[in-house]
């Protein structure tokens, strides 16, 4: 970067595109991995790039080119190209992307740690060795990862938007073991590496396992406590399938329909918000417009849908601030701080108490859409399967296969637990992007089992 | 093995990158606008990518080489949605369409405008067929979906990263143990699978891995059993052997593991597709992927497609809406009664096959042609 920051590089830029309406976006990652297998260090990888992204618009369509050849002759290259793509999609007609947005205030966050972002690999080290300490004593193998990150965000645009905004975050899993195949699970993501307890995590997934022989469970209908991790993923999901705005407007969202209309049981209140503690938040959307607080669902009740600018003009509203990409992903735009609020349960004890048989799921994995206007889902479980017996967590069972719809699930929510936790993840398809659902953990009524690995 | 030198580069009849891009756009705006008319059509994609990688290796053995790769393909996809109902119509197939390493010949070949008038007349069919019927049937499934229920559950099942447990803390382990090789019974007779990183076309196709390990032709499966594993360099060692030459990153800030070069399903003897659909009585044909997901060791899948029929009589009958469904991975391969002959085998590419962390995403194809499974759990969500 020779000594010039990100939202310098992103203005020098963005004057390859002097004279159009353009936005240059710089994204900058700063990370480290470690992976570990079998209770060893297996791999190690540290990633600092720079990339920068180039949108252009003509006569209402868009065109970006990206390029991490950052001097000036790459640069205009991808202006160059960004330029071609848009002019040469104009000639089809007039597209619907109305401009790009004015500059608007952005509020400070808490979303950046000053220890995490020095990447020290010590830390690393340190919580691999935590962990293995601790699942070595349960007589159990530890798998995982641990990686820190930080990413800044630099926009900078014709309309005179000049804003940057870094991030770091924090996350370990670590997969407690046994040699015949039995494991536990456990999760921590944040925004400081301090907040990441290795030894606890371990502690959490070796308890997990259990020297039982699992049982198997049939197809049917169960009361269901989903732990945080797995209401985290059903919410993910969710908010691809029922709060994405272009999705809605073109009525294949899930809560088409349904603005104004009781979705789910009245203890369930989901809001995208960047302001809550234990959040990873963000000062702006990938079109610079300022992340604010809204509510999705309130009291089980459906309010609100997601909007990116072009999505917003479609709808004949205004963006909400959550575009995924410059110029907006052309799968529309998604929440991506969803936070589920916290009930009454002091513990998951608490809420297996009412059930005389039903199932505990550690974690989903593997979940897709099956019919996204429904927003049903399959998945399995996985890392910690049990039955719920007389009240308490009996019997492991060996993994099932649920096909069922996220709606319904919170329409037939019962309780939850007053504690959330972030469940999070660090990438999404080769790029660092850290979001996380912060939500506790709940009891369903209703949760349908389609199959099983046994 | 000598250290690998050299250069290599794909076949590229026409490039993708000496074309204006107005000339690519207007194959494009002309299958979209085909897609346009019905309000019940409430999106149209037409969409195409053309990818070229240049990587340079060189290593302490002494390799010294270059490799560049160009991809190219497109597809194009109508959504249908009406009185609280939603579809989905692509072809040639979902996820983006048909891409192949070739160049924009590939892309012409598709003919995409010509399919559009089909593909918005299945999207709106769709809105009121009938729901996919619960129960245990014989199935009869389409190359493309076929080529996804190979790569998820043998493609990934045979990594031998993950069956030494490498990959446990993420993309999971595998129902079958290294000592399987030789003996396991994966399938009928019927099945034999082969990776293939020297095809012709296949993403999954390089002249070396990212170890340096020339490409090579690997049979995992012969007549149903077990023959072989996909392997780099380490885990090879690891159960003393060589390597199969399946070592790719994604990029240069990523690590190579273990992934699937050009993983197929050899063709059978069992004719065409009508062929294969005039042996059954009763049953139901799916095609086109729509939705996929299968247990962390490879075990218990689901799959849906985007469209169904049901056969009855051996012909093709009603459309069926949201047609999945789902099993138990050798139980399903052991199903296996027939498989197309030669003329009806194609190769699929995929270009978003995750794993690792950071995250990676593999290039990879299968070739296959449509194959018939016995007592198959379908309509799975009903």
């Amino acid at each position: 970067m020779n000594g010039e920051d990100e939202l310098e590089l992103a203005q020098r830029a963005l004057t390859h595109l002097r004279g159009d309406q353009a936005q240059a976006t710089v994204t900058r990652e700063r990370s480290l991995f470690a992976r570990f297998a079998r209770s060893s260090a297996t791999q190690a990888t540290a990633i600092d790039d720079a990339s920068v992204e180039m949108l252009c618009v003509v006569d209402g369509h868009t065109g970006a080119a990206a390029t991490n050849q950052v001097d000036d002759e790459g640069l205009a290259d991808a202006a160059r190209l960004a330029r071609v793509a848009a002019t040469a999609a104009a000639r089809g007609g007039p597209g619907a992307y109305p401009g790009l947005p004015q500059p608007a205030r952005t509020d400070p966050h808490h979303g950046y740690d000053r220890a995490t972002a020095a990447l020290d690999a010590a830390t690393a080290g340190s919580a691999l060795a935590a962990a293995f300490e601790r699942c070595r004593e349960a007589k159990l193998e530890a798998f995982g990862i641990w990686t820190a990150g930080e990413v800044t965000t630099a926009i900078a645009s014709s309309n005179g938007i000049a804003i940057a905004d870094a991030v770091t975050d924090a996350h370990m899993t670590v997969i407690a073991r046994a040699h015949d195949g039995r494991s536990g699970y456990a999760t921590s993501t944040a925004v400081a590496a301090a907040a990441i307890d290795a030894h606890s995590l371990a502690a959490i997934a070796a308890a997990r396992v259990t020297s039982i022989a699992p049982a198997t469970l049939e197809p049917g209908e169960y009361t269901v406590v989903l732990d945080h991790a797995a209401v985290g993923t059903l919410l993910d999901f969710l908010g691809s399938l029922a709060f994405n705005g272009l999705a809605h407007t073109e009525l294949r969202g899930a809560l088409c329909g349904s603005i104004g209309a009781r979705v789910a049981a009245p203890c369930i209140s989901l809001a995208d918000s960047t302001g809550v503690a234990g959040t990873l938040p963000r000062s702006f959307d990938a079109e610079g417009v300022p992340k604010r607080p809204l509510a999705l669902i309130d009291g089980g009740i459906a309010r609100a849908v997601v909007y990116d600018i072009r999505t917003a003009a479609l709808a004949g509203t205004r963006s909400t601030g959550h575009a995924l990409t410059p110029g907006g992903s052309p799968d529309g735009p998604e929440p991506i701080n969803l936070v589920l609020a916290g009930g009454d349960a002091a513990t998951l004890e608490e809420l297996c108490a009412p059930i005389e048989r039903g199932l505990f799921v550690t974690r989903l994995w593997y979940v897709n859409p099956v019919e996204p206007r429904r927003a049903l889902l399959t998945g399995m479980t996985r890392d910690g399967t049990f039955l719920i017996e007389d009240g308490a967590i009996g019997r492991p069972l060996h993994d099932v296969r649920f096909t069922d719809s996220a709606l319904r699930i919170l329409d037939a929510t019962e309780q939850l637990t007053a504690a959330q936790r972030l469940v999070g993840e660090t990438d999404q398809y080769g790029r660092r992007f850290a979001t996380g659902v912060l939500c506790p953990a709940l009891r369903a009524g209703a949760f349908r089992v389609s199959g099983g690995s046994a | 093995m000598p250290p690998a030198r050299g250069h290599w580069a794909s076949a590229c009849e026409i490039d993708p990158f000496a074309l204006p891009l107005e000339e690519r756009l207007e194959l494009l705006l002309k299958a979209e606008e085909l897609l346009r008319g019905d309000p019940r059509i409430v999106r149209g994609v037409a969409e195409s990518l053309a990818i070229r990688t240049v990587t340079a290796f060189a290593s302490s053995d002494g390799a010294a080489f270059t490799q560049e790769r160009t991809e190219c393909g497109g597809g194009i996809s109508a959504y249908a949605a009406a009185d609280g109902e939603s579809q989905l119509r692509s072809y040639p197939s979902g996820h983006g369409g048909s891409v192949a390493l070739a160049g924009h010949e590939h892309l012409i070949a598709l003919d995409l405008p010509s399919h559009a008038p089909r593909v918005v007349e299945e999207a709106l069919a769709l809105l009121s067929a009938a729901p996919c019927p619960a129960g245990r049937t014989t199935l009869v499934l389409g190359d493309e979906q076929l080529a996804l229920q190979i790569h998820e559950s043998i493609g990934h099942a045979l990594e031998l990263d993950r069956i030494l447990l490498g990959e446990a803390s993420y993309a999971g382990t595998s129902w079958v143990s290294h000592g399987d090789v030789g003996t396991l019974r994966c399938g009928s007779p019927k099945l034999a699978i082969s990776a293939d990183a020297t095809l012709p076309g296949g993403l999954g196709s390089f002249a070396w891995d990212d170890e340096g390990v020339a490409a090579q032709r690997t049979v995992l499966i012969e007549d149903g059993v077990l023959r072989a594993t996909l392997s780099d360099r380490q885990s090879a060692a690891a159960i003393g052997t060589t390597s199969s030459g399946a070592a790719r990153a994604d990029g240069f800030a990523r690590q190579p593991i273990v992934r699937m070069t050009n993983v197929s399903l050899e063709p059978g003897d069992g004719g065409t597709l009508d062929e294969l659909i005039a042996e059954v009585s009763n049953g139901v044909y799916m095609e086109t992927n729509r939705s996929w997901s299968i247990d962390d060791r490879r075990l218990h899948f689901q799959f849906g497609t985007e469209i169904g029929r049901e056969i009855r009589d051996g012909k093709l009958g009603r459309l069926l809406r949201n047609p999945t469904y789902a099993g138990l991975t050798p139980r399903f391969w052991n199903s296996l009664e027939a498989v197309a002959s030669a003329p009806a085998w194609r190769l699929w590419g995929l270009l978003n096959c995750g794993k690792g962390e950071p995250g990676q995403y593999a290039h990879v194809s299968h070739g296959t042609p449509p194959a018939r499974f016995s007592d198959v759990e379908v309509g799975v969500a009903r």
